[in-house]
């Protein structure tokens, strides 16, 4: 979960801030469920019914005419809370900037020049990375657009009162651990008599977990020719706690070593590919064949501190409602045994 | 969907290939009235019963068998008496709360007159009170302990409205009076043929799986209902194979009528087992299980089943699948938009929420206005996208527009998703969401009231809390 910490204002008035700031978790939205109730069967004629039945569409996540008596529906609902974030997923967050101050208030105040900054600190490093804030630049056709749209997201925007400044981050976790979102509002604050520049900056805390575990093997095989031959075998275990879908898992072998896959992309004529799905600890075995290439002069690949190093496994999945997760392990290879 | 991730682990993979594929009744083990030995269950045993899975059930539904014709049996045989006392019991049903009501549903505009009939409560989508009232008139001492058919009705009456009115919960405790619904007690005793209408077997299923905390139960209870489908469609398949050389024509409709019944709730149950797989969260076995069935023969049966694979693809992430699940649905007008709800939903699933939104706004620009079609679907999809391309004041505009549309003859949506959306919208857009949330339920009650004044009926029923985030 997210932990907003502690408000840090940077200024020191005492007086409330005329914005506020608003975040939420932009997961993938997700299908509604629905559990639509079971009907007479055959239906009895409207001028029968007994009254003892609800409207059909009640059950349903929308007044559909048609009764799909199926659990998922079309209909799409925004992420209810920030859920679980795993290594190897984007993270993406909308920020909110919005100006708070009543319509028709007595202290006639103007706000402008609002403007949002995002930095992640991530468990590796110190110092904080700043995020790019979308939307991107909308398409612009005139000059006069276009110092329009400087204004706009270059020096910040005016907003007025109950109007929102909105933007969408977005940022690939690579490590497990503690994550702080930085966000910094800046604007302007005028009043009849006096204008000042006010800002305050919150941080929001979340943990990144991992998502999948690789374990490998690798064992010599019996090579006709001269270069080695080896199976390169990896276990790969959903320790996340939503089913995910496997999209692809390749080897990357290095220069001098060709490999290939003998997993569920493999098909006999007529298959279709069926990709692997895991449950929350579910384990899915892979299976590479690595073969050595040998240099011009038919000369082995030299070995690194008594390793040959193959290459890396990347690993490609998608989980609820698509939601990509990238992962690629570090050098696998064998040892060599003389 | 609620979590149910203890069941994770517990759960075994089985294959789900059963009963439920309508197209050949003898093809399968299960539907062979011999493979089953022909066993009596034994009334209403004790309840420590549930609480283990049922192995392959002492299936008096078999004995339907012997029965030469479902139709006729009935129209000569007379029927028995059977008491169902045990249904009447007052400490069955629990009390209902205005507890978790938002205020503005809690007014006397919104609240049904009092002494309303349950036709009427229902009608205006009253759920809470046609639960209660459905209570009342089980537990009222002149209801007749055998007028099965009454006790049954409103026993049906009382869990859909449970259901309808976020008290599911409830409705799985009391669905436990019913105990063993494959139970001799249940059925005539000279035709076998069960006494509860069909569509509360159906809900009991469910809500018996939920009741007793056994997941699989639901699935289990599908199936006996899809064996006993499956058995009497033979015996009908039968009948109607002799009867067509004497060429009876009224009789020959009957039995034509009966067939496409039972193939309707073979079909309906294969759905509804997919969706109890699902409820469970075993979404794999879900896909598979919906690749055993085969489509039905009605016109829109193809390409609502190949929608529900993708569905379920676009759940599990895999968007490859679900995008093959419809190239080869046929170009007619209404397949058509289904496909382009599913192309629109993989674009989501692809965080290509630029390119969905297009697809939806065509979409709405080519939907009739008069609310019969899903441009609600289509409006509010069109605003989760708007929202993750940073144009929240769009996104609440076309929301707001679909609760309260310009211009006024176009109906007015209060649906949860809607509600729900708006009210994450609203504490997006401000530190006082609690007033616009407030606000908002104070719209859709008066939206609600003028629905049931206009004699629209409340299809919209009941609001809770969790629908406005309060």
């Amino acid at each position: 979960m997210a932990h907003q910490r502690g408000a840090a204002s940077s200024d020191a008035v005492k007086e409330p801030h005329s914005i506020s700031l608003k975040v939420l978790r932009l997961s993938r939205p997700s299908l509604s469920i629905q559990h639509p109730l079971p009907l007479p069967t055959p239906s009895p004629s409207p001028s029968q019914s007994p009254g003892t039945h609800p409207t059909p569409s009640a059950s349903l996540a929308y007044p559909s005419t048609k009764h799909d008596t199926f659990i998922l529906s079309p209909l799409l609902t925004l992420p209810p809370a920030f859920g679980s974030a795993y290594v190897g997923e984007t993270f993406s967050c909308t920020l909110c900037a919005n100006n708070e101050i009543l319509a028709g208030s007595s202290a006639a105040k103007t706000v402008a020049n609002v403007r949002i900054e995002a930095e992640m600190k991530i468990p590796s490093s110190k110092v904080p990375m700043l995020l790019t804030l979308g939307p991107e630049v909308e398409r612009v056709d005139t000059d006069t657009e276009v110092m329009e749209d400087e204004k706009r997201y270059g020096h910040g925007v005016d907003l007025a009162p109950g109007r929102s400044l909105q933007k969408v981050i977005n940022f690939d976790l690579k490590e497990e651990g503690s994550h702080v979102l930085a966000v910094t509002v800046t604007y302007s604050e005028t009043t009849a008599t006096s204008g000042k520049v006010r800002t305050f900056r919150k941080l929001y805390q979340f943990v990144c977990k991992g998502c999948m575990v690789v374990r490998t093997k690798t064992g010599p095989l019996p090579s006709s020719c001269k270069g080695g031959k080896w199976a390169l075998e990896a276990q790969l275990e959903n320790c996340g706690e939503e089913t995910i879908t496997l999209d692809s898992v390749i080897l990357e072998a290095r220069k001098g070593f060709k490999s290939h896959g003998i997993n569920w992309e493999v098909l006999r004529e007529g298959e279709g590919v069926e990709r692997p799905v895991l449950m929350p600890g579910d384990v899915q075995q892979v299976c590479f064949l690595v073969e050595e290439i040998l240099g011009p002069d038919e000369r082995e690949q030299e070995p690194v501190d008594g390793r040959l190093i193959f290459g890396i496994l990347s690993l490609g999945w998608r989980g609820t409602m698509g939601n990509r997760g990238f992962l690629s392990t570090g050098d696998l290879g064998a040892k060599v045994t003389s | 969907m609620e979590s149910t991730n203890r069941y994770h682990k517990a759960l075994p993979r089985r294959p789900t290939r059963g009963p439920l594929d309508a197209s050949d009744p003898t093809s399968n083990p299960l539907s062979s009235p011999t493979a089953l030995p022909h066993q009596q269950s034994s009334g209403l045993s004790s309840p420590s019963r549930y609480h283990t899975p049922r192995l392959p059930s002492p299936n008096t539904g078999s004995n339907l068998s012997s029965t030469p014709s479902f139709k006729t049996a009935t129209s000569t045989l007379p029927l028995t008496q059977k008491d169902f006392p045990h249904l009447l019991r007052p400490e069955i049903y629990h009390p209902l709360t205005l507890i978790d009501v938002p205020p503005p549903f809690r007014t006397p505009a919104s609240q049904p007159p009092p002494g309303a009939s349950l036709p009427s409560l229902l009608h205006g989508g009253h759920f809470r009170s046609a639960a209660i009232k459905a209570s009342q008139l089980l537990t009222d001492p002149s209801l007749n302990p055998s007028n099965h058919a009454e006790i049954f009705a409103l026993v049906y009456t009382r869990l859909a409205c449970l259901t309808l009115c976020n008290q599911t919960a409830l409705a799985a405790q009391e669905v436990k009076s019913l105990e063993d619904l494959n139970s001799a007690h249940y059925r005539d005793e000279n035709t076998g043929i069960h006494l509860m209408p069909w569509e509360l077997r159906v809900l009991a299923v469910r809500l018996q799986g939920m009741g007793y905390a056994d997941v699989r139960r639901g699935v289990m209870g599908y199936y006996d209902l899809a064996r006993e489908a499956r058995l009497n469609l033979g015996t009908v398949k039968k009948n109607l194979a002799t009867l067509s050389e004497e060429g009876d024509e009224v009789e020959k409709a009957d039995l034509e009528v009966e067939m496409q019944i039972y193939e309707g709730r073979l079909q309906e149950l294969g759905v509804r087992v997919a969706s109890a797989l699902i409820e469970m969260e075993d979404l794999e076995g879900a896909a598979r299980f919906l690749k055993t069935l085969s489509p039905s023969s009605t016109a829109e049966g193809p390409s609502r089943l190949d929608h529900q694979k993708a569905l379920l693809y676009l759940c599990l992430g895999d968007v490859e699948a679900a995008r093959a699940c419809i190239a080869s649905s046929s170009q007619e007008t209404s397949h058509d938009n289904e496909a382009k709800v599913i192309h629109a939903l993989s674009h989501i699933a692809d965080a290509n929420y630029g390119l969905s939104a297009p697809i939806w706004e065509e979409l709405i620009a080519s939907s009739p206005t008069d609310g019969r079609s899903e441009v609600a679907m289509y409006k509010q999809n069109l605003a989760v996208c708007y929202l993750y391309l940073g144009r929240i004041d769009d996104a609440r505009f076309t929301l707001e527009r679909l609760l309260a549309p310009h211009p006024a003859s176009e109906p007015s949506s209060t649906f949860h998703a809607l509600t729900f959306n708006l009210s994450t919208i609203y504490e997006l857009c401000t530190e006082r969401s609690r007033a616009l949330k407030i606000g908002l339920a104070e719209k859709v009650a008066e939206i609600l009231v003028e629905q049931r004044e206009g004699g629209g009926g409340g299809g919209g029923g009941e609001k809770v809390n969790g629908d406005f985030k309060l």
